[in-house]
């Protein structure tokens, strides 16, 4: 123990600002959702396996156009092949996108996430019901905590300084160039994080939420508007999976970003809620 | 259609490499997981309930929006001398029983069914699968049917025992629903589809229509209603075929 060390340390420390950045409900709802999300993402695939054909309008079954997909052509032959289609687009999709399983006799199937070897399409069902009740019920709930604690003005939505034409030229330099932000702007979130954040939370999970609720029978018995609001049956169900892969996209970009702004702090803020601010002049 | 997924047969081939009976006694009811969703479902129904206005109706749509094709889903022929003889007389000597808790048993031909006012309703299917389609259903109402034969204070849920079976068991298809869905007034026990007499592939003689519950609550080939308090003496106690040998959810609105 070298006592002289003692002073270095605590000038480091000064130069060490924690902030206390995610309070308690912030981190709780992020976890959960996670966990949520990515039960509801692998069930859903699951569910998307048995017809893997997205239409739009109301009605949406063989025999009816879809502008969306997945099959398996050549099936019967040694290395089955899969095709994509979006549009008038076709592409051989064999060995990226979609899995043909061999049940022997039974023949071979095409589907579009590979599949336990004891799925239960019902069980399957109802466990993406059982689990996006926790989604729709903590939705409101965090919107509503979010507005009456503040957090939403103070935090998340752009200030006049985010929306100036030179920030936001500089943010989309700085992200590009993949700059760990520092000092000052490292604690407050940038725009493109505000932005995408407000996305997932007012656009994203509230079409998911909605269009899961529009393919309900009973609730569009109920609320008949649902079906007008994204314009029919087979939209939802397109609306529903389409919004699905843009969080898919967000939480790739989203675990991206924890890397290059320092994997350990980011954790440990979502984590404790404590986050430490680097110096400006760090390297 | 072979690049699509016949889910019967995914399934047979499935249970025929035993891999998904062994997934069946896995998730026994007694798990911790089978009574979560079973909670979950339960949950569901009686929040849906909570929400919906007693009775609302779903979506009926103009005849303009009829589907020219309607996927033929399940069984598309029963299988067996039975059903074939049924069908050579044209259901002439058929009928439809009820019985259990009602106070009257009885058996209608298909043209007393049809000497009933009729219901005549055009609406989407919604396969569990995902996808859909619009038919126009003509039938009785099951409420009317359940006045003829008088229910027993006793009585919660109705049982539609069918004449198709399934080829990984060779059980019988059945389905259940409790009586807020069987006296709904767009549940129908429907002889009639886009006008013309109910195909076979569709369900002939009679098939449920239960309007505010997805696909596979619309049991084809209905044979039997039968009136019960408890369902855990149908199958394997779930309710329903596909509850039974698929896990699938009971209460159907989702």
């Amino acid at each position: 123990m070298q006592p002289e060390q003692d002073p270095v340390k605590r000038q480091i420390d000064i130069k060490r600002q924690i902030d206390y950045r995610h309070p308690l409900p912030v981190r709780v709802w992020h976890w959960a959702n996670a966990a949520v999300m990515a039960i509801l993402l692998m069930t859903g695939l699951l569910i998307f396996d048995i017809h893997p054909h997205l239409y739009w309008g109301d009605e949406g079954h063989e025999g009816v156009p879809a502008f969306l997909s997945l099959s398996g052509t050549h099936l019967d032959r040694d290395v089955p092949q899969t095709e994509l289609q979006i549009g008038n687009h076709r592409w051989d999709v064999t060995g990226i996108l979609g899995s043909v399983i061999d049940d022997g006799f039974g023949g071979k199937y095409l589907l579009a996430a590979a599949a336990p070897a004891d799925w239960q399409f019902g069980a399957t069902r109802g466990w993406h019901f059982a689990f996006a009740w926790i989604l729709g019920l903590s939705l409101p709930l965090y919107g509503l905590y979010l507005i009456g604690s503040g957090r939403l003005t103070k935090v998340l939505l752009p200030t006049r300084g985010d929306l100036k034409l030179r920030n936001i030229a500089n943010e989309f330099w700085q992200h590009l160039r993949l700059k760990r932000a520092r000092g000052e702007s490292a604690r407050h979130y940038n725009l493109l994080q505000k932005a995408s954040y407000l996305l997932v939370i007012f656009v994203l999970i509230p079409t998911l939420v909605l269009s899961g609720l529009t393919m309900s029978n009973a609730m569009t018995a109920a609320f008949p508007d649902l079906i007008a609001l994204f314009g029919g049956r087979q939209s939802a169900r397109s609306m529903h999976f389409l919004a699905a892969m843009l969080l898919v996209s967000f939480v790739l970009v989203h675990v991206f970003q924890v890397f290059v702004a320092g994997f350990f702090n980011m954790m440990r803020s979502m984590i404790t809620g404590r986050f430490v601010v680097d110096r400006e002049d760090a390297v | 259609m072979n690049e699509l997924i016949s889910r019967r047969a995914l399934l047979g081939s499935l249970a025929a490499t035993g891999t998904l009976l062994a997934g069946c006694s896995r998730l026994d009811d007694k798990t911790p997981f089978r009574q979560l969703l079973g909670a979950s479902d339960g949950f569901t129904m009686h929040a849906q309930r909570l929400i919906l206005a007693e009775r609302a109706l779903v979506r009926e749509l103009p005849l303009a929006q009829l589907s020219a094709t309607f996927p033929m889903n399940g069984t598309t022929m029963p299988k067996g001398d039975y059903y074939a003889r049924l069908l050579e007389t044209e259901f002439r000597d058929w009928k439809l029983r009820v019985h259990g808790l009602v106070d009257r048993p009885i058996a209608l031909t298909l043209a007393q069914l049809q000497s009933l006012p009729a219901r005549t309703q055009i609406t989407m299917h919604n396969c569990d699968e995902g996808w859909s389609a619009v038919g126009q259903w003509t039938g009785v109402q099951l409420a009317r049917v359940l006045a003829l034969s008088g229910l027993k204070p006793s009585a919660r849920y109705v049982v539609f025992h069918c004449l198709d079976k399934l080829d990984l068991d060779g059980n019988y298809y059945y389905e259940s629903i409790d009586l807020r869905d069987a006296l709904h007034p767009q549940t129908i026990l429907a002889y009639g589809m886009n006008g013309k007499q109910l195909p076979v592939g569709y369900g002939a003689p009679l098939r449920l229509r239960v309007e505010t519950q997805i696909g596979y609550k619309n049991a084809k080939y209905v044979d039997r209603v039968e009136v019960v308090d408890r369902l855990d003496a149908i199958g394997k106690g779930r309710g329903g075929w596909w509850e039974d040998f698929d896990d699938a959810v009971w209460y159907a609105g989702q």
